[in-house]
């Protein structure tokens, strides 16, 4: 099968699978209206601080499953509300930081400095404009990255490398998240530590299920949900409603704006962030491709890069941080690019880059059919391979996603300004009920509410004491298979237990690995000295 | 009261502490083959290597913690927070412990010699409980940040909990509300 019949028949899963309802007698097929769903979902919740979108990906996972259930049939549906999800939150995110001063999600923070002032001075529509322009393009073309480079990438881990060099591969990877993510090595390494031994607590080969101190319920193991589901968001829930409790009497004005003058983006305003939001789509989907570092970490390269070129070209114009168009261009443009090019390691090596990516693995590993990684781009001959049907289906919601930012993103961005009135005192306790709510219904025992606690208490220490629980969620969706490798590379290499240094790539892998945790640790601690 | 890379330190020390425990004690002790396994002359790996590397890597984290010196981002602890938990905690089980019991206490005094097994699926039995469980939960919460309880926090409770049982409940034969899917 060729490369064009796959894209073919992974447009035609998105655009012919089963109909929603018909009109006029024309079937209107499920997957596209999914995707916008999930989209205008995705704004309005980015747009509604305290909200995230992981958080909306967690709880409608569930409700997604029993309506679609576990059929293959369901996966296209499925991952094309979340994919939406995650497009319109970025999005979303910029609204309250333009009107409100007040960052929807934390990668809209950069926003904030130049959006706000703009708001100020009357030009709130014109910013909000912008920031959508310079958004979906850089969500364009991170997403036209992912899909050039995912099945080349994924290629060429097939054909280059065997059982030990992908166990190498794996360990790269979570030295490298372990070191990049948060503010130390040595909490990256702890979090990740304590989410390999959570995923391997009641699992193993041996009949007698490891580590389960002898109950019967620790036996089946920590079910998935509860593990991500409690540190992702039951652990921000619990500190965000402690931050609240402290500040719950400190008087809160509701802010409001008035618009002055002409807030149309003519070309001459699009020639001029033209350059801004190319530089920034580079940098977000560079840094996105890296599994683990995140867009927040894109939109402050992208405003300092975009600031000292603005300082430098145009000294007499609005500088940035002070209302210049060209600094929410340059944020948004980041903050935007990374969603697509975080999807390239998920694609290519299975391996979540972000907490986005983490429920979108999630989703394929609930229902089935569809493991992400470099096995989904096998080109077959004679039949057809389903995965990779699929992928290319992903491909398409990408685009058909990218379309509806394109068209109607922008007004909906628009209309969704009040969403910063919903009391976040009363919104976090109705999500934290539907968080519960939404781990029972899959799992269908108590003990997994207790387990989604347990969990979530261990998110608020870690982010009371300044340690990031990405790299304990990535390190318990990829325990079972980097331990699975291991030992099919052990036994492959006749028990060769130098496997990892006697086989040159792997050796290499693991050079940089610690190469990464010894550099992380040297630039860590100098602006400490 | 802890501060910056005090609560580091203290950290670092109970993350090598904790490792060394998991690495000597715990992992030994709970599984049942050891780092590698001999099984009919083919040498194999254990199930003790992946626990055992995860407690390293929790002992060089800590490690490298110790030495690290205090930046802005450190986060603390402190009495305030562990206060707070357990106060969370505590509103947490009540509200569970409602949940998994007003339905079978309804039965019992309502059920006319029912067990709550066997109206598990059955209104309004199936959602007594979560609907006053779901309801503390939320209303003592809201209570909880106000810092009074309300009747307004009350309401929302039971409109919250109302509209999640018509989201889960009322659509979805499958889906099984707590406590219903283990009793």
């Amino acid at each position: 099968m060729e490369v064009w019949t796959y894209i073919q028949l992974g447009i035609a899963a998105v655009f012919q699978g089963p109909d929603l309802f018909a009109i006029a007698g024309f079937g209107v097929p499920v997957t596209p209206i999914m995707v916008l769903l999930g989209f205008l979902l995705g704004i309005a919740v980015g747009a509604t601080p305290g909200l995230a979108g992981p958080m909306a990906m967690a709880i409608s996972l569930p409700i997604l499953i029993s309506i679609f259930g576990f059929s293959p049939d369901a996966l296209l549906p499925v991952m094309g509300f979340l994919i939406g999800i995650m497009k319109g939150a970025t999005i979303g995110g910029a609204v309250p930081a333009i009107l409100f001063n007040t960052p929807g999600t934390p990668d809209a923070y950069m926003t904030t400095l130049d959006g706000y002032p703009m708001t100020q001075a009357g030009k709130a529509r014109k910013a909000l404009k912008i920031a959508h322009v310079s958004s979906a393009s850089g969500d364009t073309f991170s997403d036209i990255v992912l899909i050039l480079c995912a099945p080349f990438l994924a290629v060429l881990v097939e054909s280059y490398l065997d059982l030990p060099e992908k166990t190498a591969l794996l360990i790269l990877s979570l030295a490298f998240i372990a070191s990049v993510i948060g503010n130390s090595v040595g909490k990256g390494l702890i979090s990740m530590g304590l989410g390999l031994l959570a995923v391997y607590i009641g699992t193993g080969e041996d009949f007698y299920p490891r580590l389960t101190l002898g109950s019967q319920t620790l036996a089946q193991g920590f079910p998935i949900a509860t593990a991500i589901l409690g540190v992702l968001i039951i652990g921000e829930v619990f500190k965000s409603i402690e931050d609240l409790w402290h500040d719950h009497r400190r008087a809160q004005k509701r802010p409001s704006y008035t618009e002055v003058g002409d807030q149309h983006v003519h070309r001459a305003d699009l020639r001029r962030i033209a350059p801004y939001i190319a530089r920034s789509a580079v940098i977000g989907t560079a840094i996105g491709a890296l599994p683990g570092v995140g867009s927040t970490l894109a939109a402050t390269l992208g405003f300092t890069t975009g600031s000292r070129r603005h300082a430098t070209k145009s000294p007499d114009a609005t500088q940035f941080g002070h209302g210049a168009p060209e600094g929410i261009a340059s944020t948004e443009a980041a903050n935007s690019s990374v969603s697509g090019a975080n999807l390239i390691p998920v694609l290519s090596l299975g391996i979540p880059g972000n907490a986005a990516a983490v429920f979108l693995i999630l989703a394929a590993d609930s229902i089935g059919g569809f493991n992400p990684g470099p096995s989904v781009f096998k080109f077959t001959s004679g039949s057809i391979n389903p995965e990779l049907v699929m992928a290319f289906g992903l491909f398409t919601i990408m685009m058909l996603a990218n379309l509806f930012n394109w068209t109607i993103g922008g007004g909906f961005m628009r209309v969704v300004g009040y969403m910063i009135h919903i009391p976040k005192h009363i919104l976090l306790p109705v999500v934290l009920l539907l968080t519960f709510t939404a781990i029972y219904v899959q799992e269908a025992r108590m003990s997994a509410i207790w387990f989604a606690v347990g969990f979530g208490v261990l998110g608020y220490l870690m982010r009371r004491l300044g340690m990031s629980p990405l790299p304990f969620v990535i390190a318990f969706i990829l325990g079972g298979k980097l331990e699975e490798t291991a030992r099919q590379a052990f036994a492959a290499t006749g028990g060769d237990a130098w496997f990892l240094f006697t086989n040159p790539i792997a050796a290499v892998f693991m050079a940089l690995a610690v190469t990464v945790i010894v550099f992380s640790t040297r630039t860590r601690k100098e602006p400490a000295q | 009261m802890f501060t910056g890379s005090t609560t580091n330190r203290a950290l670092a020390i109970f993350a090598i502490a904790a490792a060394l425990l998991i690495a000597i004690g715990w992992v030994p002790l709970d599984t049942d083959t050891g780092i590698v396994e001999k099984v009919r002359r083919q040498v194999t790996i254990g199930d003790a290597l992946a626990p055992t590397l995860a407690s390293i890597f929790i002992g060089v984290g800590g490690l490298l913690l110790f030495f690290q010196g205090a930046s802005p981002a450190d986060g603390r602890l402190r009495l305030a927070n562990l206060r707070y938990l357990a106060l969370l905690i505590g509103l947490l089980l009540l509200s569970f412990a409602i949940m998994r019991w007003a339905g079978p206490a309804a039965v019992a005094l309502f059920g006319a010699g029912e067990s709550y097994a066997a109206l598990r699926t059955t209104a309004p039995w199936n959602v007594i409980g979560y609907f006053l469980g779901g309801t503390i939960l939320i209303a003592s919460l809201i209570a909880m940040i106000e810092g009074r309880p309300s009747f307004r926090a009350f309401a929302i409770g039971v409109v919250a909990s109302s509209l999640l049982i018509l989201l889960y409940d009322l659509p979805f034969d499958d889906l099984l509300l707590p406590p219903n899917g283990d009793v």
